[in-house]
């Protein structure tokens, strides 16, 4: 006992200065300051996913180190977190992030013009001719501009969205988008895809009378949806390189985009001795962010005639600002001694609050949440019941004495255990659904249930297994046919038995629904994308979606157990007493 | 009731029954002894086809159950079993390990089958645990839930294999004295077993199984106290031997005493007697040592557990002659000490073989 504690005692410093190295190699913040292209020879760039960005970025900075990211929000909280040093992106990308994140600014150096088309499957010439010609006319009569002008603003006022009739009968006009990327294209409250890109699909929509349905995915996986024919059109901000114009066909452009590099501003997270402020003095020329007609706001200005005030409309915006225009607060708070109460907590919980209000309450995105949630366990739940079925069958196909229905089992066994279920899924999505016009929950479910199965059978089988001979004999013996054998004998026997394991197989499952989002469907964690693809917030959307995970694995579990105690009816019994 | 006619039943090339042909009549008590191995589990296996036989019948109330068109489920619930390692179902309760055949099975109601399981209960001194679960008993309490669980069934005949070899010795005797009463009872039955004064006084009718065959039949009296044949003998004895081969002068004596005394520490011979067994052993050899150029000597230990009796035999290849014919000696001193030892000494020729058997004094 008295060791034990000594032990502990040794152990416990020991892990806090593993947790304190942890936490200060974490916290590092990068030190490369970046001017111009020439700074970036060596820097850590961020650029998306199959886009134009990683293809320039990989030519121009070869010595540099490129990490790619699905999503533009990705790599603005890893720039902001320090790990990257730049990012390239679209103009138009970058014009929104800096606009929401005043400490990241775009270098005035443009990497690359280029042109954003529309594609259209190659087969699809009749298509392809009627966008093509409705492009030209856009561009001709000057809708294009006056849309460029109402979407692509410098300044934080609304957008003006114009507001298109479409036909409500007619054959559905399928387009393919990656709604993350506000304002070309994104989710607004009600959960419509708007942006420059929504508005064109509905003008395009409109023209040939046509409704239209949009299948927001992963930028990567658009290409793959047109050529599979999972969507008619692609109006996604893509611009038309050579590689792709192999794959699919591309209208005239209809807009001009070009590749540009997001960097932190100079003396905001540049060089660290550069920003850091030791005394309300260091205050006067640098930037504050303030709460718009807050008393810090007035304060400020008065003090500080010199320093930038940044005034934020919304709560929720002057935490996006991130976590450094926080800390200034923080130091006003501190330094100053406006408030003598202000420390570092209270403006800890006004942090939360504000992720909460933008995150959740703000455009009701708290539906969309709820949405995701609804699918995420509906996936979860049919799948599960589709793999258990399944799995039975494979399983039973594993123990017969017949070599080809075990050989059949086998392979399936080891082919779904081998392949990445990210992978899988993608397969069936678009090559073996391909020509199917299929929901793709559904296409999740089948994806999911059979990769379930290929575990649970293997799980059963080794529960069955595990049931001696002896017990299945006592019962034939008896008179029981093999199948009411295993019916009254093994079968409740193996539940027992494999239901912890099951369990386990089940969470996992539940967890692994997280990349639906690769064939378009808006489950819990697209939807924390969606939230975080417009407020740029990268802490509040993951932790609060790490929770609901959370939250649904426990009531699910709860569910489980409640199975476990039905199986076994010996945790059920009342004590009994010796008399 | 059972007729079994000249039943087989090969494992592979492995032929564990070759030619069996036997009666049981109702009411009968049938005790199945034999060494280990030689097919007794596997004969109570075919005859309810938990192993399907390779050749010959099996006619219950003249009806064949070979016959693919039998219905073997329900042939089995008239002969029900019970087995070594009990089975019993290990996630029921004891009255539902009881009741599930007969419900499920025999259509009865549940009261009816629950009240049934208290009788046969009670009968095997269990009631008290009707709630408990198997993992809960000793193994003699679960030995005798299983046999309840064969009497739930109502069954025409019980056949045990081997009933109580994976009993604790102190709960041998539980599990007997509830077999013995279902004897009386007049129950039919077939029972594997290693408890020879048990199957001595509960059966009608004893069949000695060796080899694959029946090799000796008859009453209890018959096959252990008068047994005819030479395998029976040995083994109603309870005989335990042990052979050393020397095939020259240069064997190796430390390693064949090394495994006499092995022998002796088995079957648990007095001090006295392993001393005397030894003294007989190297006295022999001293004699024999002229003659092991030429000849190969075979020396045989038997001990009969049941007589008490230790036995040794010699047996020389070569010409006819006796070593210990005086007239051959140089000196009387060795076969001095040897007959100081010895109960008997006698000469045989067999098979073109001199053969001396010595039997040893007991203490």
């Amino acid at each position: 006992m008295n060791k034990e504690w000594k032990m502990k005692k040794r152990v416990v410093p020991l892990l806090s200065f593993f947790l304190f190295v942890i936490a200060f190699a974490g916290c590092r913040k990068n030190e490369l300051f970046i001017t111009s292209f020439a700074d970036a020879k060596f820097a850590k760039i961020g650029v998306m996913t199959g886009t134009t960005g990683e293809t320039i970025a990989n030519a121009k900075f070869p010595d540099a180190q490129i990490k790619s990211f699905d999503d533009i929000m990705d790599a603005v909280a890893a720039i902001k977190s320090g790990q990257l040093d730049a990012i390239v992106t679209t103009s138009v990308t970058a014009l929104q992030v800096s606009k929401k994140n005043p400490e990241l600014v775009c270098l005035n150096e443009r990497l690359k013009d280029e042109d954003t088309s529309i594609a259209v499957k190659k087969e699809d010439e009749q298509l392809f001719a009627a966008v093509d010609r409705i492009v030209g006319e856009l561009k001709a009569n000057g809708t294009l501009a006056d849309m460029n002008r109402r979407w692509f603003k410098k300044e934080m006022t609304p957008y003006e969205e114009k507001q298109i009739a479409l036909p409500s009968r007619g054959q559905i006009l399928k387009i393919g988008v990656t709604a993350t990327r506000e304002p070309i294209n994104f989710v607004d409250k009600n959960g419509r895809v708007i942006g420059f890109d929504g508005e064109l699909a509905r003008i395009i929509g409109a023209r040939l009378h046509r409704p239209i349905e949009f299948h927001n995915m992963k930028f990567m996986a658009l290409i793959p949806a047109l050529q599979s024919g999972k969507v008619d059109l692609i109006i996604s901000g893509m611009t038309a390189t050579e590689e792709r114009k192999k794959k699919v066909n591309f209208t005239q452009s209809y807009f001009l985009n070009a590749q540009v590099m997001l960097v932190n501003k100079p003396g905001v997270a540049g060089k660290k001795e550069a920003t850091e402020i030791s005394s309300a003095a260091d205050l006067k020329d640098r930037r504050i962010g303030v709460s718009l007609g807050s008393v810090h706001d007035a304060y400020a200005i008065k003090t500080y005639p010199k320093a930038t005030i940044l005034h934020y409309k919304t709560p929720s915006d002057i935490v996006l600002a991130n976590m450094f225009v926080l800390k200034k607060n923080i130091a006003l708070n501190k330094e100053v001694r406006v408030s003598k109460k202000t420390g570092e907590i209270p403006s800890f919980f006004a942090g939360i609050a504000n992720s909460m209000q933008s995150n959740i309450v703000q455009e009701n995105r708290y539906l969309l949440i709820l949405e995701g949630l609804k699918t995420t366990v509906i996936i979860s739940v049919l799948s599960t019941f589709f793999g258990t079925v399944l799995g039975a069958i494979v399983c039973f196909m594993r123990m017969s004495k017949n070599a080809i229905l075990n050989v059949l089992a086998k392979t399936y066994i080891s082919i779904l255990r081998g392949t990445p279920v990210l992978v899988f899924l993608m397969l069936i999505f678009y090559v073996v659904f391909a020509s199917v016009n299929i929901d793709p929950v559904i296409v999740s479910v089948i994806a999911f249930g059979m990769n379930f199965a290929a575990y649970v059978a293997e799980i059963y089988r080794s529960g069955i297994e595990s049931i001696d001979k002896g017990q299945s004999e006592a019962g034939i013996a008896m008179g029981f046919t093999r199948v009411n054998t295993f019916i009254f004998i093994v079968l409740p026997q193996t539940v027992q038995r494999i239901l912890p394991v099951y369990k386990g197989e089940f969470i996992s499952l539940v967890k692994m629904t997280s990349i639906v989002g690769y064939i378009a469907v808006q489950d819990l964690t697209k939807a924390s994308d969606i939230i975080r693809s417009r407020t740029f917030d990268a802490f509040f959307p993951l932790i609060m979606v790490a929770v609901l995970y959370y939250l649904i694995s426990w009531f699910l579990m709860l569910f489980m157990e409640y199975a476990e105690r039905l199986a076994n009816p010996k945790l059920n019994r009342k004590p009994i007493t010796n008399a | 009731m059972i007729k079994i006619d000249h039943l087989s039943k090969s494992f592979g090339n492995l032929e564990v029954l070759k030619d069996i042909t036997v009666e049981i009549k109702a009411g009968e008590v049938i005790s199945i002894i034999g060494p280990s191995g030689t097919g007794k589990s596997t004969f109570l296996r075919c005859i309810n086809l938990l192993d399907r036989p390779s050749g010959g019948s099996i006619r219950i109330d003249g009806v064949d159950i070979l016959d693919p068109k039998a219905d073997v489920p329900k042939v089995r619930q008239k002969m029900n079993m019970v087995f070594q390692s009990f089975n019993l179902f290990s996630h029921l309760s004891v009255m539902d390990n009881l009741t599930l055949g007969p419900i499920k099975l025999l259509g009865m109601s549940k009261e009816d089958a629950g009240s049934k399981a208290v009788d046969l209960l009670k009968l095997v001194g269990l009631a008290e645990k009707a709630e408990s679960y198997p993992d809960e008993l000793s193994g003699g309490q679960k030995q005798r839930v299983a046999i309840a669980r064969c009497m739930a069934m109502d069954p025409k005949i019980i056949l045990f294999d081997e009933p109580t070899s994976a009993l604790d010795p102190t709960m041998v005797s539980e599990v007997l004295s509830v077999i013995r009463r279902l004897a009386k009872a007049g129950m039919t039955m077939a029972i594997v077993t290693h408890e020879m004064d048990f199957a001595r006084d509960v059966s009608n009718r004893v069949l000695y199984m060796d080899d694959g065959i029946i090799y000796e039949e008859g009453t209890p009296e018959q096959i252990f106290v008068h047994p005819q044949k030479e395998k029976t003998k040995t083994f109603i004895n309870r005989v335990r031997s042990f052979t050393y081969h020397i095939a020259s002068p240069d064997y190796d004596l430390y390693a064949m005493n090394a495994e006499i005394e092995t022998f002796c520490d088995k079957q648990i011979l007095a001090v006295k007697q392993r001393y005397n067994l030894l003294l007989i052993v190297e006295e022999m050899l001293q004699i024999y040592n002229p003659f092991l150029s030429k000849a190969l000597l075979d020396i045989n230990l038997a001990y009969s557990e049941k007589k008490e009796s230790l036995e040794v035999v010699f047996e020389s290849t070569g010409e006819a002659m006796n070593v210990l014919d005086k007239n051959l000696l140089s000196d009387e001193l060795g076969l001095t000490l040897i007959q100081s030892v010895t109960e008997s000494i006698d000469y045989q020729r067999l098979n073109n073989k001199n053969r001396v058997t010595l039997i040893l004094k007991k203490q």
